[in-house]
Parts: C-alpha cells; structure tokens; sequence
C-alpha cells in the first residue's frame, strides 16, 4: 500500500472502463485501471484463419470453451475457476464472466443498436418498469461520437425502432447474403421490414485499425481492430495519452470509505500473489460488469452504509434484467442445393428483423408491453462437429443429402425486452467466498408473463415466416420451456439503475451515486431500462458521456 | 484436428474393455425370456428381422474406467491448438474396428475418399478419449456399439465383426441402419447408437480439408474490397425461389446510405 492518491481508479477494462478511462486521459486526467483478469493482446492471440479441424474436438463447445475453442474468452465463460457464483431455491441464472483485458468486448457479438425516446421513456407509456433520467435527445449526440469512435457499419432506416445516425457516422453495411434476403421477402409480406444490422465492425479503415477482410468469426476476437474491442482501441488510445496506468489480475473486493461515508478508494487482491492492495482515489468508478459492480458495491459494508456502499435505496443489486431469449428453426427446401459462394462477410448478421409492432402495442393488440428482435442464423458456415439432418442407410448417398442441406437452414433467434420483476436480483451469499475471500453473489430469477406472452409471439411469428419460405414447421414449444434461462443471452444489465430520485435508484443520470458522490459506475448496472436492442453501444455511450462530464467536473475543481 | 494424420498409431491400452460375456449373456437370457412373453405390449410390433430370433436383444453394459485426464483448460493457446490434449484411449483393434464401420458409412467415390482414409478414426479417438460430459457419453455409445457388433457377429458368424466378409458385416449392419417405426425393439439400441455415430462420422468428414472442399464452403478467405456478396448465380437462384414462392413482388432492396 501506498499512500500516493490516484486521481481516478477505474474497475474494469470492458465495454464502459475502457471508455470512461478512454475520455478522462483524453481529457489530461491520469486513471489507474485495474482489471480482474489477464492481460491480453488480441494481435498476437487470435486465431485468425484456423480451421475447426485444426481445434480439439473439431472446435465444439465444452465447460472449458462455452463458446467452442476459439471463442476469445479467457479464463471464464459460465464459470470461472475458484469463483463461484450461487442461485437462490427454484432460481436459474447464468452469468457469463471474461477475466482478461478488455472483458466481454473482445468476444461480443458487435451488434449496435441505439436505444430510442420510445425505448427510453416505457413506463411514461405502459406504467411498467423505470423511465431513464434523460431524453433521447440528449443522448442522441453522445451515439454519434461513440458510433464514429468505435466505428459502426449500417444504414438509417425510415423504422420507428431505429433511431437515424447523423449523416457520416455510419459505415456502408455489406451486402446482404441469400437467406437474409429470402427472409426480407417473406417478412415483407407479412408487413415486417427488415434492415441492414448495425455492427461495431469497420468496412473502412479507421485510425490504426484495419476494415474486415470478412473471415474470421468475430466472437475469436480480432487480431485486425476491424472488430471493435477496447485491447485494440480505446485501452492502446488511452495508453497513448502517458495517463494511463493499466494493472492486470486484480481483484477488486470492496470500496472504501471513511468515517463520512466518502469514498477513499478500493482494495484488491493480486491474484498472482493472493496479497491484498489498498489503493487511495479521488473519484473511483465501478464498471467491473453490472452484476460484479453490484458485487463489490453490496460486499462494502460500513457503519454509513450498513447495507453496501451507496445502497440508500436498497436498490443496489435490484432489477436484474437480462434480454429473453429463444430460437426457432427449420430447413427451407427451396435453398437446398442452392449455389455455393462465399458467405462469410462480416461473419454475422447483414439483415435482421428490427421490431415492427410499436403501433399494434399502442392500440393493445398484444398481449405483452415490450417488444423484440430477431437475429437471423443461416448461410454457408464453416462446418465444425456437428452436421444436421435426419440420416438413414450408409453409403456415399448419405454425402448428398449433407451436401444438400448445407446452407438451406434459416434459424430466427429472438432477443427481447424484460421488465424487472422483484424475483430477479442478487444479493451477497454469506455462505459462500470465492478463492480470494470475497463473498460471492446469489441470483434470484423468475421470468413474468410480459416476457412468457412476447416469447409465445415470436414462436408465432418465426413460424409464419418460415412457412412463408416454404418451410415444414412442426408444433411449437411451450413459451414456458422455449424461452432461454436468465443471463444466458448476457445482456444482464439494471444491478446499479439511474433514475431522478436516490429514493429508487442508485446513480443519477451521470452514473453518479446518490449516496456518495466521488463514486460512479459506468457500466450496465446503471440501465434503467432493458430495451431489446443489444447493450454495449449504449454502455459506451453513456460511459463516453458520462466520463466527459465527469471530466468537465474535475477541471472546474469540483473534486 | 490435433492428432496424427498420417498413421493409425499403435497405442498402449490404459484400460481393458471389461464387458464380462457371462453378464452379458444373463442379460440376453433376461431379454429373450421377456421377448416370449405376448403380453408385453412393446414387443408386439417387432418385425421379425432374418436373424433376430436368434440373436437379438443383447446390448453390452461396459465396465468402463472413467478418462481422468484433464481438459485443455480455458486458457489454451488457441493460435497453436494444443497437439494432443489427453491421452488417447482406442486400442489399435477398436481403431481398425472403428475404420471398417466408418468406411461402411462413407466409404468413397468419385475420387473422394473413405472416411479411414482421411483419418476419421483418429478424430473419433480424440474425441471419446477427451474428458467432458458430451464427449463421455458419445465415449459409452460407441464403445458400446462396437462391442455389440463384435458380439452380434461371434453369435451369427462366430467370428469377431472385422474378421466378417463385407457381405456378412452388412448383414449386422442393415438391422441397424435405419431409424423407423419397425426398427424391432431388440435392435433399437445398436440402431440409436449407430445413427450417432453416423452423424458423427458425418460430421468428422465434412470437417477435414478434404470434406470442406467437397461440401462447397468457401470462406475463410481475406477479401480486398467490399464483401462481394451473392453471385449471379445465387441471385439467379433467389429469384427463382422468391417466384415460386410468390414473393418476388416483395424483394428486399438495400437502403440508400448517406
């Protein structure tokens, strides 16, 4: 222990860390990060262009690659080694940890899709959930600068689900590949557009980073920068500026704070040496992920927060939402055999379904409040350790039929909004410490039935649309069984909300407690809401804006 | 994958197939008494396969030593896959076994190989010796199934299967190639494990350099330009299946972009 004070501590190096120490030492503001896992160099450790032929087991998923082999995640997945988490009675939650530089941005799915007005004030419209402390417009800015930062391709669409960037800032979208396209045309006809996705991916090159050569699944990382990850880009940029001081394998156990209740810092544990580090900050912000800000938060007990620093409201760990999830598929007869070209691109999504039933909820056509997306799953995939198909015989006929299903799969993957329910949180399992002696978190989790109806919906509607393509769709599942666990799509965001009251939320609009005012977080936690729409861009936006207040606030000598 | 391409190697056995023959013969005394019985109402829709009432209804309980090595961890070096993550487990006969089904399953033509030939085999080594649940219970299916092969051919031909003409193999083999609703109760089991093994197999082939070629999958190539996009070809197709389909009215047109 030192007793030099840092001016701000960043806890984490993910999606929001990275940026909020990105804009701080942009800003001339020095920041010490210090980040739970390993370090890592995507542009050394990728494996761009190896084969799943060249990976154990033909590259196939496993508790140690939950993702298969090459997915970029180090040292986590469901779970991490020595660090437990626990479910309360009847609960199942899932949570996805990456304990590396550049957390879950290394293997995320790039999607970017801005939050709107819409999204942003739900319970002004429905009287469900929390409305977030700003307007759009005042964020709309703030995905701009973040959208041209990070690099985004996509197109404005004339969709009330999809707010316009400015002119610009998007990159062009590829072109879309043959499934997609069937799809467009069948949704088409049942009165659903589709649009070219937005992805955190360059098809130009920006500063130093190169523009996709489209090979290479993106969830590997990308040794390139073409896929945006903060080890290629905002952690090198903020290094850069001299300010940045980057310390790896330390584990955050608690915040501390003094006899006021004002926060002086945290302590960490070296997890190569097990040894405890206290280190003394002005500002400390928490962007260890939603649920380990969340963590640490309720784990930093004092006699002026006896339940957790910041945690007045008792909301802290509270209002856990993740997206649902669920998944229908089928083969389409009409694209069996279909001719061969490369349809790698950008490895993900050129189309998806945005959601189109705002007006249908607004006349109460629906039975559910929130609504969703579809991704689309299909094309010419790298084949790996699996082949479907219903085989009969043997013999070399058997290669036929493979050869023909290939590629002739449409699979429709909803991603929804869930409103927080009280069944779904965590709290600190006082049973159980991880191998560092830090007590771990417990989840609680119950999906409601806004979230069962809308699932039901999309079945429907998957349905309808592949039928459209002449696809053979059999009975569906019940919602109940269909719709995934909580956490599994890992969009667990809420743990930590912003509002306009410390009476039922835990930050201002600015990531800033309530209760302590040296103390901000910066990542997913603070979400006041879950909208559909993929997490990341709008952690980054907030961080980014927030940060550069945050910043704005520190020159004018506040702290 | 990771393990040797060019030779089946000869590996020492770190266990014994223990299936005791008196176990497994008690167990298909237990089976052909309940067979007799009329009234068990599974049994009623058996189809009464050439051989099967002779020889039907045995499926081996191996005794087998769980694989104790570890896994490759969750940090491995992915750029340089590791070559051989756990110890391999096949003995060279189950390996020749395992060569003679996967070539009855795909055994080659028009210039392409049998699956032996671009070592299948080896995969199905690495794979049932590695030591996760999925791969643990493929490990038990197909370990199982062999062993009921070699058993159903000493009870027919009194010989080991591979020792078996081709034309006598096939014989087993076509009681349990196909899945349908009169697969007899008593070959239910081999025909489920055997239809696993086939995907597998499949899916061992189509994944080797070999198997990609023939599939057609040709990514993983780095592109210059702009992704290029469907071919004329495909676009060709598309508008095909849009008109038959009566979507052509509907196609996707791509948005200006500013």
């Amino acid at each position: 222990m030192s007793d030099k004070v840092h001016q701000v501590v960043v806890v984490g190096s993910g999606a929001g860390g990275a940026m909020a120490a990105y804009e701080l030492t942009k800003a001339g503001i020095p920041v010490l990060m210090l980040e739970a896992g390993r370090d890592y160099d995507p542009k050394t450790e990728t494996p761009m262009f190896n084969t799943n032929y060249q990976a154990p087991l033909m590259g196939t998923s496993n508790v140690d690659k939950d993702f298969g082999f090459y997915d970029a995640t180090v040292d986590g997945g469901w779970t991490v080694p020595d660090e437990p988490y626990t479910t309360g009675e009847g609960s199942e939650f899932l949570w996805w940890r990456a304990r590396m530089l550049g957390g879950r941005t290394n293997h995320w799915g790039r999607y970017s899709l801005r939050f709107s007005e819409h999204d942003f004030k739900g319970k002004s419209r429905d009287g469900l959930g929390a409305d977030w402390p700003f307007e759009y417009d005042d964020i709309a800015p703030w995905y701009d600068k973040t959208e041209s930062l990070i690099g985004v391709c996509g197109a404005n669409m004339d969709l009330d689900d999809m707010p316009k960037s400015s002119p610009g800032v998007l990159q062009p979208p590829p072109k879309p590949r043959v499934p997609e396209l069937l799809v467009a045309a069948a949704a088409k006809k049942l009165g659903i557009a589709l649009a070219p996705m937005h992805r955190a991916v360059l098809t130009q090159p920006l500063d130093d980073r190169q523009k996709c050569f489209y090979a290479t699944s993106c969830g590997r990382g990308c040794s390139i920068g073409a896929a945006f990850q903060t080890t290629t880009s905002l952690i090198p940029m903020a290094k850069a500026t001299g300010l940045l001081e980057v310390v790896t394998d330390a584990m955050v156990s608690q915040v501390n704070t003094d006899a006021d209740g004002k926060v002086t810092g945290v302590t960490y544990v070296n997890k190569k040496t097990s040894k405890s580090n206290t280190v003394n900050a002005k500002i400390v912000i928490l962007a260890a992920s939603a649920c380990e800000s969340a963590r640490i938060m309720l784990n930093s007990k004092s006699d002026k927060h006896p339940n957790g620093v910041a945690n007045s409201s008792g909301q802290v760990g509270r209002n856990i939402m993740d997206s649902t999830g669920t998944g229908l598929g089928a083969t389409i007869p009409l694209l069996k055999n279909r001719p061969r070209y490369n349809e790698d691109g950008h490895t993900a999504n050129h189309l998806f379904v945005p959601w189109w039933g705002h007006e249908q909820q607004a006349k109460g056509e629906l039975d559910f409040p929130r609504g969703y997306h579809f991704e689309i799953g299909s094309g010419f995939r790298e084949p790996g350790a699996y082949v479907s198909g219903n085989f009969q015989g043997y013999g070399d006929q058997l290669k036929d039929e493979v050869k023909s299903n290939y590629g002739a799969g449409v699979y429709f993957a909803l991603r929804g909004e869930m409103l927080p329910n009280d069944n779904c949180y965590m709290e600190i399992d006082e049973e159980v410490k991880d191998k560092w002696g830090i007590p771990v978190a417990k989840f609680h989790w119950k999906w409601s039935e806004h979230e069962i109806n809308q699932v039901a919906h999309g079945l429907k509607t998957a349905k309808e649309i592949l039928t459209t393509m002449g696809a053979e769709v059999g009975e569906l599942p019940a919602p109940e069984d269909a719709i995934l666990k909580g956490g599994q799509i890992i969009h667990e965001v809420g743990a930590t909300r912003m509002g306009k009251s410390p009476k039922d939320s835990v930050c201002n609009q600015w990531g800033q407690t309530w209760d302590c005012d040296n103390l901000f977080v910066m990542d997913g936690g603070v979400f006041a809401s879950n909208p559909h729409k993929n997490c990341t861009l709008t952690i980054l936006t907030l961080a980014m804006r927030n940060a550069n207040h945050l910043a704005g606030q520190i020159q004018q000598g506040v702290y | 994958m990771t393990v040797d391409k060019d030779n089946f190697k000869q590996q020492e056995m770190s266990y014994t197939p223990s299936m005791t023959r008196r176990e497994s013969l008690k167990w298909l005394g237990i089976l052909a008494a309940s067979a007799a019985l009329p009234s068990l109402g599974a049994c009623s829709d058996v189809v009464s396969s050439k051989d099967a009432n002779l020889t039907a209804g045995h499926w081996p309980k191996l005794d087998l030593a769980p694989i104790s090595a570890k896994g490759y961890g969750k940090d491995p070096n992915m750029v340089i896959p590791p070559e051989s993550p756990w110890p391999l487990t096949l003995s060279q006969s189950q390996l020749q076994q395992v060569a003679v089904v996967a070539d009855i399953i795909l055994p080659g033509k028009d210039g392409n190989p049998a699956a032996s030939k671009i070592k299948v085999p080896d995969v199905v080594n690495e794979w049932i010796s590695a030591p996760y649940s999925a791969q643990q219970r493929d490990r038990i299916t197909f370990l199982t199934l062999l062993a009921w092969l070699d058993d159903e051919a000493k009870m027919r031909f009194k010989k080991d299967f591979i020792s078996c003409s081709s034309v006598q193999r096939l014989q087993i083999i076509d009681d349990i190639a196909y899945q349908h609703e009169k697969v007899s109760e008593a070959f239910a089991p081999p025909t489920s494990a055997f239809s696993r093994f086939r995907s597998f197999v499949l899916a061992a082939y189509f994944c080797s350099p070999t198997g990609i070629k023939e599939l057609g999958y040709q990514g993983n190539v780095p592109i210059a330009g702009d992704y290029p996009g469907p071919t004329d070809e495909a676009m060709a197709h598309l508008d095909d299946v849009l008109d038959k389909l009566g979507l052509s009215e509907f196609a996707f047109t791509m948005p200006s972009t500013d």
